[in-house]
């Protein structure tokens, strides 16, 4: 009988999958009222024109310079932050959960994730700007004491790379804690049993690890790249909106000083809406064929 | 035509657009009757007799200041928002107000933008929370007034304060100036630059910044046009000023960190375009920069901010005294303390209540004599010049 | 194969690289936040007075927390059972939810502050007027997508439908399950998703900005733009008040409930 009920699509009645439809309510509730609508204003006022009226002016003026370029800044330094914030995170917290290491090391490396993970904004423009700007402490050393001239060489932290440098700081903390329950249902016995089968690390990642934690890496990394995709305060502390990037214009037309156009900016929110939509069309067939081992 | 002249004359276009029909012509006039029958109602005719104010007044002048206070001090608040303590001395001017009338202040969003203040008075309409004055950029101003956030409102001091600084119609008046300056670490920085001409010297490399960017700072913005008027554009052309800055970026001298006081004191930003009256309050502040100021010779530009009252605001009394106060010579004064030029500045220097201490804290008059102001059609075609043009000049 | 004694060497160059990467910008920024005003050299601690003696940032930073805390509360009890009675029973709803679980990336701050305030603005005080109320609201849909991924990775990683069988065929009831059973399983992605949302509300400025609520973010913010040499130092105070409070929360989530069952491999 029990497990008649758990399987909905075995012939136990409607009733049953009801109920479940209704515990879910207080969620579609609270996300109506609270994100619904604000959302659905961005969805509509993005074809309002400045006087009254319906107009598609806004949606077609996004495809032009400079606002596609800033669409495609932003798309590139998201994926780049996502992926390797992605790959190194998981590193990390594999490092600190795996057998062997501390567990205190885990527990330190959780919680400043915690806080690193919205470490960001001028606070964290600033301490970068501290450690390799153009006077940073690293910078110095590098110049002084290694003779290496990092601007001289044409790097510099106020540019796309740099705005890169410095998101990863809060992608690296989200990565780790998102991944670390994934990892924990990575079992010490299924390491075991392929070590005892002859399995070199290699195999094991790319034969067991890998496509177990597939589908979770999937999820962490579209999170990421979300976070990143919309950040603002950290690129603008860093570069004065000198690197384009689309919040950056948001920011300039909605709250500025200097330019205003509100539909305009909502019209640079619903194309940031159809790239994340985009991105999670290619997610769930990636997904569902990543969890194929499950079922 | 003055721009608010055609402000007025755009007001009673859309009225005619907007196209009235009969019956709405009647409703309105039926409200109106209602409105005289409620006003000639008995209570407010007691009032009315007594001479106790049940509404603020229109003009300051025709009011007792006593008076005045005695009302604003009923209401015991006053909300103001976007004022830096350290932005031509608002704190000072912020805790005078308090400890002369006893209102107590609060001041929200230290660092908001013009459109930031707009929106609080529209988003928080009606609620105890929202501003009671703001302190607007000119295009926000204008654009605040045409869509009915503020009342009108004379302050007694009105007609000392020049023509083209203030809404003939009340609803905004403009309250202190300032110009672009280069601010300069000294420490760092040898030679000292003196006009933009000076900023490509390659010895500068990776020191000149700005006040944040032009497509969201109006400090920046001044910034390219005060370089376009030293690099032959003028206030209706302003693409040199955005070729220079491309310039200065190819040539490696620019830098786009914002420049504020972290930085200013870290020497991150050893040279900083920004408002004289910001550059100088730095030199005070952090001696260990020893910041210098100049207002470069070849492009002296100016720009003012905006003083005006919400229409639905909270404290409808504190703030008409909060305005009184400000455009006393007590209030003005502070300002000249920030080192800002305050809207009366002439009439104050005519009258010689300046003290020689403040005077000579500034930049010599004769710099100054030399400013330009634009208009804010002008203002407006240089923002869409500058948004078109800077990202791809100066962007990455 | 024996447990391993020591840790693995790539295991220790990882953590080493990480941890360089994480410190040293915050070192950075501590030797800034030593520097006098007068003489711009090292060492004073009069930037960390200045912090500790401001009674706007003991207010504020007390506000932040109590909003977070709440945040939290009102975000894991609306959010757990959602997301477990999708992976038991509704699993087509999975990917409805991660969908919406991106809109909060997609609507800019400052455009959700403007609809709420506008479309809230007739209801009661004490909603509209209180932090309490307004702002902890807009805050659950800001953790909302944090965590959603962070509990779907931990239902991911245990086996529901065996725990929730084996539970009920033991004769426990729905709420013993859910309290009893699956909570202490997902522990730690319940704590991971709560870390992040506590860092939200710590660090979010926009919403309470426009809504004219007077946060620990706003007051941060006021002070990098208007202050030097004080921004760092508070900085590295409310970045060490914060990692405090994590591991206090962690102790705190580590006390309560069973110990995980061997069903779940727990470590």
């Amino acid at each position: 009988m029990a497990s008649e009920a758990l399987r909905p699509d075995l012939a136990s009645g409607r009733r049953r999958l009801s109920l479940a439809w209704v515990g879910t309510l207080p969620f579609f509730a609270y996300t109506l009222l609270f994100l619904f609508l604000p959302a659905g204003e961005v969805m509509v006022g993005a074809f309002k024109g400045v006087h009254r009226g319906w107009t598609l002016s806004n949606i077609r003026l996004l495809f032009h310079e400079p606002y596609i370029h800033a669409y495609r800044t932003s798309i590139e330094v998201s994926l780049v932050t996502a992926l390797i914030g992605g790959a190194v995170g998981l590193a990390i917290a594999y490092a600190a959960i795996r057998e062997g290491t501390p567990r205190w090391i885990r527990s330190i490396l959780t919680t400043f994730s915690g806080v690193a993970a919205n470490f960001g904004g001028i606070p964290l423009a600033f301490a970068f700007i501290a450690t390799l700007g153009t006077i940073g402490v690293v910078t110095q050393i590098l110049k002084n004491q290694l003779h290496i001239d990092l601007y001289a060489h044409g790097f510099t932290l106020f540019g796309k790379t740099g705005v890169e440098i410095v998101y990863i700081y809060f992608q690296l903390p989200l990565m780790i804690l998102v991944i670390a329950p994934a990892i924990d249902g990575l079992k010490r016995e299924w390491r075991e049993a392929a070590s005892n089968l002859g399995a070199s690390p290699y195999q094991f990642w790319r034969y067991v690890g890998l496509p177990v934690l597939m589908p979770s890496i999937l999820g962490a990394v579209i999170l990421l790249f979300g976070n990143a995709f919309a950040a603002y305060a950290t690129a603008y502390g860093l570069t004065s909106g000198v690197v384009p990037l689309v919040p950056l214009v948001i920011g300039a037309y909605y709250t500025g000083n200097v330019l205003s156009n509100p539909h305009f900016a909502q019209a640079l929110a619903l194309g940031m809406f159809v790239v994340l939509a985009v991105m999670m069309l290619i997610y769930i067939p990636l997904q569902r064929r990543a969890a194929r081992w499950a079922r | 035509m003055e721009d608010y002249e055609a402000q007025e004359l755009e007001f009673w276009r859309k009225l005619d657009e907007e196209g009235m029909s009969r019956s709405q012509m009647l409703k309105r006039s039926v409200a109106a009757a209602a409105g005289l029958t409620v006003l000639s109602s008995p209570g407010i005719a007691w009032a009315r007799e007594r001479g106790i104010r049940v509404s603020p007044p229109l003009k300051g002048s025709s009011i007792s200041m006593s008076e005045l206070v005695a009302q604003a001090k009923k209401e015991k608040h006053l909300n103001t928002i976007a004022l830096p303590p350290d932005w031509a001395n608002y704190g000072q001017i912020m805790s005078t107000f308090q400890k002369k009338y006893g209102i107590s202040i609060t001041n929200s969003n230290p660092d908001g933008s013009s459109a930031e203040e707009n929106q609080a008075v529209q988003s928080l309409k009606g609620d105890s929370r929202a501003p009671d004055a703001v302190d607007d950029g000119p295009a926000f101003a204008i654009a605040g007034t045409a869509q009915g956030l503020f009342t009108r409102y004379f302050v007694t001091e009105f007609s000392t304060i020049p023509r083209a600084m203030k809404d003939t119609r009340g609803y905004w008046t403009g309250d202190y100036w300032g110009a672009i300056s280069i601010g300069y670490n000294s420490n760092l920085v040898s030679p000292g630059p003196k006009t933009w001409k000076d900023l490509l010297n390659p010895a500068y490399k990776s020191k000149v910044a700005l006040n944040g960017s032009p497509l969201t700072s109006g400090s920046a913005v001044a910034g390219v046009f005060s370089a376009a008027l030293a690099n032959g554009g003028s206030l209706n052309n302003v693409q040199p000023g955005v070729d220079f800055f491309a310039q200065l970026k190819s040539s490696g001298n620019f830098i786009p960190v914002q420049s504020t006081p972290s930085t200013v004191a870290s020497g991150q930003t050893p040279i900083s375009i920004d408002w004289d009256y910001l550059n100088l309050g730095y030199v005070k502040e952090y001696p260990a920069a020893n910041w210098k100021v100049v207002i470069p010779s070849d492009g002296v530009y100016g720009a003012y901010y905006c003083q005006a009252i919400n229409a639905t605001a909270p404290h409808p009394w504190s703030a008409r005294l909060w305005e009184e106060f400000l455009y006393s010579d007590q209030g003005q004064l502070l300002w000249l303390k920030g080192y800002s030029h305050p809207a009366r500045f002439q009439d104050l220097a005519a009258r010689k209540v300046i003290p020689a201490s403040l005077l000579s804290a500034l930049p010599a008059a004769s710099i100054y004599a030399k400013v330009k102001f634009a208009s804010s059609g002008q203002q407006t075609a240089a923002k869409a010049l500058i948004a078109s043009s800077w990202p791809s000049k100066v962007g990455a | 194969m024996k447990p391993r004694r020591f840790m693995a060497p790539s295991a220790f160059v990882w953590l080493l690289l990480g941890g360089a990467y994480f410190f040293i910008p915050l070192l950075a920024t501590l030797l800034f936040s030593l520097k006098s005003i007068q003489t711009g050299k090292c060492c004073t601690l009069s930037a960390y007075g200045w912090v500790i003696h401001n009674g706007d940032f003991w207010h504020t930073i007390k506000l932040s927390f109590l909003l977070a805390l709440e945040t939290i509360v009102i975000s894991l009890v609306l959010f757990v059972p959602t997301i477990y009675l999708v992976h038991l029973k509704v699993p087509r709803l999975r990917p409805v939810i991660a969908f919406l679980a991106l809109i909060p990336f997609v609507v800019p701050p400052i455009v959700m502050v403007v609809g709420l305030l506008d479309f809230y603005r007739g209801s009661p005080t004490w909603f509209y007027d209180q932090p309490w109320g307004f702002l902890v609201a807009a805050y659950v849909i800001l953790a909302f997508p944090y965590m959603f991924f962070s509990l779907d990775a931990g239902f991911r990683a245990i086996d529901v439908h065996t725990l929730t069988e084996a539970s009920q065929s033991l004769g426990a009831s729905w709420l013993t399950t859910l309290f009893k059973v699956i909570l202490p399983n997902i522990r730690v992605a319940a704590l991971a998703g709560s870390f992040l949302a506590l860092a939200i509300v710590m660090g979010e400025f926009t919403i309470a900005n426009l809504a004219q609520f007077h946060t620990f973010p706003i007051f941060l913010q006021y002070v990098n733009e208007t202050q030097a040499y004080r921004p760092a130092a508070l900085t590295l105070l409310s970045f060490g008040i914060t990692w405090a409070a994590m591991l206090g929360l962690l102790f705190v989530g580590r006390g309560r409930g069973a110990r995980p069952t061997l069903l779940a491999g727990g470590r």
